[in-house]
């Protein structure tokens, strides 16, 4: 396998790319049903409002721990899955891009007609929910998707052929002999041959079935492609086939990926850009080189933490983990969404009455002398025992050294009156993704003007 | 760069695409002849086939309708092995043996239409259910529930009351009740069956509805509705007996259930043959597809095949 | 097979607590019979961790299995070889060692559990939904510790308690146990319980392991069960401690918690540990010692660092190349071309010869033993062998110090 490709681009003239896919602020909110009626009774925010631009030629990386929505956004990105909010755009220029940010800042009703006639008509020419049409065609074509299960993404009754041969047959572009042709020269772009026409899919090792859906992501010619873990269920051995064989086709076509994986060893080396998702939004999002070289999010050096091997130096460092659970989607933490596993957590990134209710109830037996909880917000609310003196001691327990410093500093109000006990944290606002660098943002407040100073440990 | 060698590639690879559909079909017709039971189901079936093929070539058929037991008055209650009545007569003078042999095309000629019309329209029926999904799926799985609540004797039992007993209204009844079972089926495998990745990948290439239903949707659903037309096609025969041994068809009628009825009066006075040997033939037929059918289950299934 | 009789596979002269000897365990298949382990051998020392390394298929569950004799037979068969495993007092007393292969179904019961403990893959799968993580690490002292239940005990605990402490209390018993005189000894076996119970889960770290108690596996995150599972697996402080990738399901960060944890207890309790992964990145941070499979057979094996460094076969110089890793460059990951080969009646040729670069004819009719020759440790490659030994001539030989074509 030769390297096709000089020294890598700078950073800079990369940026200079058109972007091909654009992300405002997407969102994707599965219902939550329960009982027999079914009723909504609350939704995982899977997506949470997610920008960024995918550009030319180039690979975006988006890594994350399992169910933090890496799937669904890319299913939306592909119209699998329509979007809650937000949207996304095809060919969408930076200029109209900012223009769009800015209508944003200004508000709908505040805009001149003029203004709501020109974002009408970015809308209808770029947002893929919105094209229809030629134009629809012309992005379907355009933005194909390689699954991470390629068993069950090739029909187990169709014939290689066909498989790859149908979306040529679907925009009727071959046929007959000319059809078995063009499906022979895919099949030779993806290392495989005549001699697999016509075989079924459970004739192939995993990595050949790989082979076969990139074949046929690749049959309309398309500009994008969203690779969702496209090596997660393989081995490693066949696992470097198949990315030597992404990278070349890349350098080949020009192609321009959306490389979903939460293996950080693989999305460094395919990736330009790198965006870190955590339940549903981005944490940090720079340059492959720059993200592991100094990133800027403490989530971020907890997943290189746990992969020391891709940190340069000390080759023996030792692996380290983080403690707690993946928050649920469904009740996402107020502030910062990481702020229940970070270990630099500040007073002002977020606590809560969850957060104090878990660690009594991790901590202690005292919960099971509750009442009930009575929440006038997320910050504020009475928790109700049987006894006064279960009150008075989780009071004291909260008031102690014995739970994060952070947490105890963000605690404004602790209040025992008889069995109630009332509590207040300090009311923040959501973090946002702000830039630290030259194409490098970070939404800790550690690492941006959101965080007061002397609140920084 | 290449994987050399599929994990098991085929013993003499195939040139085309005909070729290797034909060395399926063979490979499916070899595994479901491995088992012997199934074996023993498919040569059953084999024999009854061609004994319903064959009527008029064993006996004469009698007019103006070869479907009514012809009636020797002369030769009532001969025991097997008579000359001219192999199989004995009944207490009316009807020859078993061509009740019996008619009897056999009855039947399938009962469970190819009831069989047919009930699969055809319970998968249309479960396709939409399942495919489009939403109302229209509550409302055809509302009329689905509720016909299933009603027990098969009773509606065929109040269709006659309706209708009057005829074998024709037995068909209908059947009809009415059985499609249900198979809408049911279909939904179930369709609802599954989507959410697969292959399904969201010829969404991704732009290919229509229909398309994706008729080339990745149903080819998937439908081996369960296969396996169940299978043994259905015993189980009908074996439902219709009943209705017909309790009066709803038409006396006379060249029927293994009618004739079972005529026959059981003779039990208690030794002439067993008229209602035992009808009454065999069912059970035969029942049993050879519902063997034929569990052996097909087994081969077909999907999370055996092609592994 | 041209593999000879097991070799010391390693200088140390420290004790055993197992030692797998040509281990052979073999599959009926519809296509043939698969040799899925195929005369497998290596050493576990005592105290320490060996990682065991291959792809997927390789036979390393089967292996691991096999301690505990968990293949199912058929299709399965135990075709050959031994697996010696030294229990505590053994190594004390420098007793012989027992034959998991052959021990009577008894003992092995009493091994199980006891002496060698299994953790899985999917904690989801091996724990029992339907009871509570007390009744399930309770069953452990229950099953081998019912002694440890009794102590303290002023004088001999009653004859009922005794039972119940054994788990062979009957119906009317447990009726007994809820009135006077028994009442009260019944309910202080029941505290002893939850107390071990509660120690064996604040061991793995489990945040309120008095709540973790009461609750069900499906109220627990994957690495909450994991931690339960390795709190049933250390609670008997076996002397072998299997762990069948065991992260493999979870997240990273989670995944590297586990890690420690098990690194941890293992050091602290002197537990041996068989580690099980398709990941060498892994393996790497917390295994003494690492042998590679491939194909049912054993590549190489050694210390860790050294396998590491200075890789001797060219399966694990493949595999270690092909993980994406700081010094490479995009396309240019190493590949190891093919796939792995049929393990279905396989010939006498090295597994890795229709894959190998280095490969000559020879390689191709001679299967490679595993050996340790002088200043190497054990690699079952040609490419390391002197032409005396094989007895043919030097050009024959696969020379592995020339760059890879
Ligand atoms: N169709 C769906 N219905 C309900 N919830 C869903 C659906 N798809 C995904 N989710 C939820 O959305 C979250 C994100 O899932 P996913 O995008 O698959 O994550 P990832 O790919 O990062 O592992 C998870 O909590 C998952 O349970
Ligand atoms: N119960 C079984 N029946 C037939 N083959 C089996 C069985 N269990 C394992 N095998 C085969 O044995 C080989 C080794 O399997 P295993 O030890 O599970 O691999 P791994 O290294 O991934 O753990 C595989 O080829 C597998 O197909
Ligand atoms: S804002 Fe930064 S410091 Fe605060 S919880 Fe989030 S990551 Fe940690
Ligand atoms: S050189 Fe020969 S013996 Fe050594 S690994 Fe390669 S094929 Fe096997
Ligand atoms: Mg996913
Ligand atoms: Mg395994």
């Amino acid at each position: 396998m030769t390297n096709l490709r000089d020294d890598p681009v700078g950073a800079a003239t990369r940026a200079e790319e058109r972007p091909v896919i654009t992300l405002r602020g997407v969102k994707k909110y599965f219902p939550v049903r329960e009982g027999v009626l079914q009723q909504i009774v609350g939704h995982v925010r899977a997506v949470d409002g997610v920008s960024f631009e995918i550009r030319q030629g180039q690979t975006l990386g988006l890594v994350g721990e399992s169910g933090c929505g890496k799937t669904t956004l890319g299913r939306c990105i592909a119209g699998l899955t329509d979007t809650t909010g937000g949207g996304i755009y095809f060919r969408l220029s930076e200029a109209d891009r900012m223009f769009l940010d800015e209508m944003d800042a200004v508000g709908q009703d505040r805009q001149t007609s003029e203004q709501q006639a020109k974002v009408e008509s970015i809308e209808r020419a770029h947002r893929i929910d919105r094209l229809k049409g030629e134009t629809w065609r012309t992005y379907r074509r355009n933005c194909q998707f390689v699954f991470q299960d390629a068993f069950s993404s090739l029909n187990p009754r169709h014939l290689v052929k066909d498989i790859v041969g149908r979306p040529l047959r679907v925009y009727k572009e071959a046929s007959g002999t000319d059809l078995t042709e063009r499906v022979v020269e895919l099949l030779e772009s993806v290392g495989l041959g005549r001699q697999h026409l016509y075989r079924y899919p459970h004739q192939f090792s995993g990595g050949q079935r790989q082979r076969i859906s990139i074949a046929r992501a690749l049959a309309l010619d398309p500009e994008f492609i969203v690779l969702d873990e496209p090596t997660s269920a393989l081995d490693v051995s066949v696992q470097s086939q198949i990315l030597n064989l992404l990278h070349k086709l890349q350098q080949d076509r020009g192609l321009t990926y959306l490389f979903i994986t939460h293996d950080l060893g693989v999305v460094r080396l395919m990736s330009d850009e790198i965006v870190v998702m955590y339940v549903g939004e981005v944490m940090e999002r720079a340059g492959a080189q720059e993200l592991f070289a100094s990133p800027r999010h403490p989530y971020t050096e907890a997943l290189l933490a746990a992969n020391p091997d891709l940190l340069e130096g000390d080759e023996e460092a030792e692996m380290r983990g983080l403690e707690g659970t993946v928050p649920d989607p469904a009740r996402p933490p107020r502030g910062c969404k990481f702020h229940t596993r970070c270990p630099v957590a500040t007073p002002r990134c977020g606590w809560e009455v969850d957060d104090a209710v878990a660690w009594l109830s991790d901590n202690s037996t005292i919960l099971e002398g509750l009442g009930g909880v009575e929440r006038s917000s997320d910050f504020e609310s009475v928790l109700r025992f049987a006894e006064p003196g279960t009150a008075a001691e989780a009071e004291s327990l909260l008031a102690s050294a014995a739970i994060p410093d952070a947490m105890r500093a963000a605690l404004v109000e602790l209040d025992q009156d008889g069995p109630e006990l009332r509590i207040r944290f300090e009311e923040v606002d959501r973090v946002r993704l702000e830039d630290v660098d030259v194409g490098h943002m970070t939404s800790c407040i550690l690492h941006t003007s959101q965080a007061d100073l002397d609140s920084r440990p | 760069m290449v994987e050399a060698a599929a994990r098991r590639p085929p013993a003499s690879s195939p040139s085309g695409p005909l070729a290797i559909r034909v060395r399926r079909f063979g490979e499916i017709t070899k595994e479901v002849l491995r088992n012997p039971t199934t074996t023993i189901g498919l040569v059953i079936i084999a024999s009854l086939l061609l004994m319903a093929l064959m009527a008029p070539i064993i006996t004469e058929a009698n007019t103006p309708d070869a479907y009514q037991m012809p009636r020797d008055w002369g030769a009532i209650n001969e025991p097997p092995g008579t000359p001219g009545h192999l199989l004995g007569t009944t207490s009316t003078g009807g020859d078993v043996l061509y009740g019996v042999v008619w009897g056999a095309r009855t039947s399938l000629r009962l469970s190819v239409i009831v069989v047919g019309i009930t699969m055809v329209v319970g998968t249309i029926m479960g396709s939409i259910a399942g495919f489009i999904g939403g109302k229209v799926d509550e409302i055809i799985m509302r009329l689905v529930d509720v016909l299933l609540a009603i027990p098969e004797l009773i509606f065929a039992l109040a269709i006659a009351a309706v209708l009057g007993p005829s074998f024709g209204n037995i068909i209908f009844a059947l009809t009415v009740v059985f499609w249900v079972k198979y809408a049911r089926i279909i939904r179930g495998q369709i609802i599954h069956v989507k959410h697969n990745e292959y399904v969201d990948s010829a969404r991704v290439i732009g290919d229509s509805k229909l398309n994706i239903y008729r080339k990745d949707v149903l080819p998937n659903s439908v081996t369960p509705v296969v396996v169940q037309a299978t043994l259905d096609m015993g189980n009908i025969v074996l439902v219709a007996a009943t209705l017909s041994f309790i009066g709803l068809a038409e006396a006379g009628l060249a029927e293994w259930g009618v004739l079972v009825s005529e026959g059981q009066a003779g039990i208690s006075a030794g002439r067993w043959w008229a209602s035992t040997i009808p009454g065999a033939m069912v059970f035969l037929w029942a049993l050879a597809f519902n063997l034929f059918g569990d052996g097909l289950r087994d081969v077909l299934d999907p999370r055996t095949e092609g592994r | 097979m041209t593999a000879p009789a097991a070799a010391p596979l390693s200088d140390k002269t420290a004790s055993r607590v197992a030692s797998v000897e040509e281990l052979r365990i073999h599959f009926d298949t519809k296509a043939g019979r698969l040799h899925a382990v195929d005369g497998v051998s290596f050493d576990i020392f005592d105290g320490e961790s060996l990682g065991l390394v291959g792809e997927t298929g390789c036979g390393k569950s089967v292996t691991a299995r096999s301690f505990l004799r968990l293949i199912p037979v058929p299709p399965g068969t135990y075709a050959g070889g031994r697996i010696h495993f030294w229990s505590k007092e053994a190594r004390q007393t420098g007793g012989s060692p027992v034959d998991l292969l052959q021990v009577p179904a008894s003992q092995m019961r009493d091994i199980r559990g006891n002496r060698i403990a299994m953790i899985f893959q999917d904690p989801g799968k091996a724990l029992n939904p339907a009871l509570s993580i007390r009744e399930q690490v309770a069953e452990v002292f229950y099953q081998h510790r019912s002694e440890d239940l009794l102590d303290g005990w002023n004088g001999t605990p009653p004859r009922p308690i005794r039972r119940a402490a054994g788990q062979r209390s009957g119906k009317l018993e447990w009726l007994a146990f809820k009135v006077p005189p028994l009442r009260s000894p019944a309910r202080r076996l029941r505290k002893r319980v939850d107390d071990l119970v509660g120690d064996a889960l604040a061991e793995t770290q489990i945040p309120n392991p008095r709540k973790i108690m009461t609750s069900y596996p499906h109220e627990l995150s994957g690495g909450m069960k994991q931690r339960v599972m390795i709190a049933q697996a250390l609670a008997c402080n076996p002397d072998l401690l299997i762990a069948d990738e065991p992260t493999t399901a979870l997240d990273v960060t989670i995944q590297a918690r586990i890690m420690e944890l098990i690194r941890e207890l293992q050091l602290r309790h002197q537990t041996s540990v068989l580690y099980i992964s398709h990941d060498l990145s892994l393996v790497r941070r917390i295994c003494d010692r690492i042998a590679v499979m491939y194909a049912g057979r054993i590549a190489e094996i050694g210390q860790t660092r050294h396998v590491f460094h200075d890789p001797l076969h060219p399966y694990t110089r493949g595999l270690l190349a092909a993980i994406p890793s700081l010094a490479h460059q995009r396309g240019e990951l190493a590949v190891i071309d093919g796939t792995v080969p049929e393990l279905i009646d396989p010939q006498p040729a090295c597994r890795f010869h229709t894959r190998c670069s280095y490969a000559t004819d020879l390689c191709g009719r001679l299967d490679p033993p595993l050996v340790a020759r002088p200043g190497l440790r054990p690699v079952a490659c040609h490419g390391y062998a002197s032409p005396d030994e094989l007895g043919v001539a030097a050009d024959q030989l696969p020379r592995l110090d020339r760059d890879a074509p």
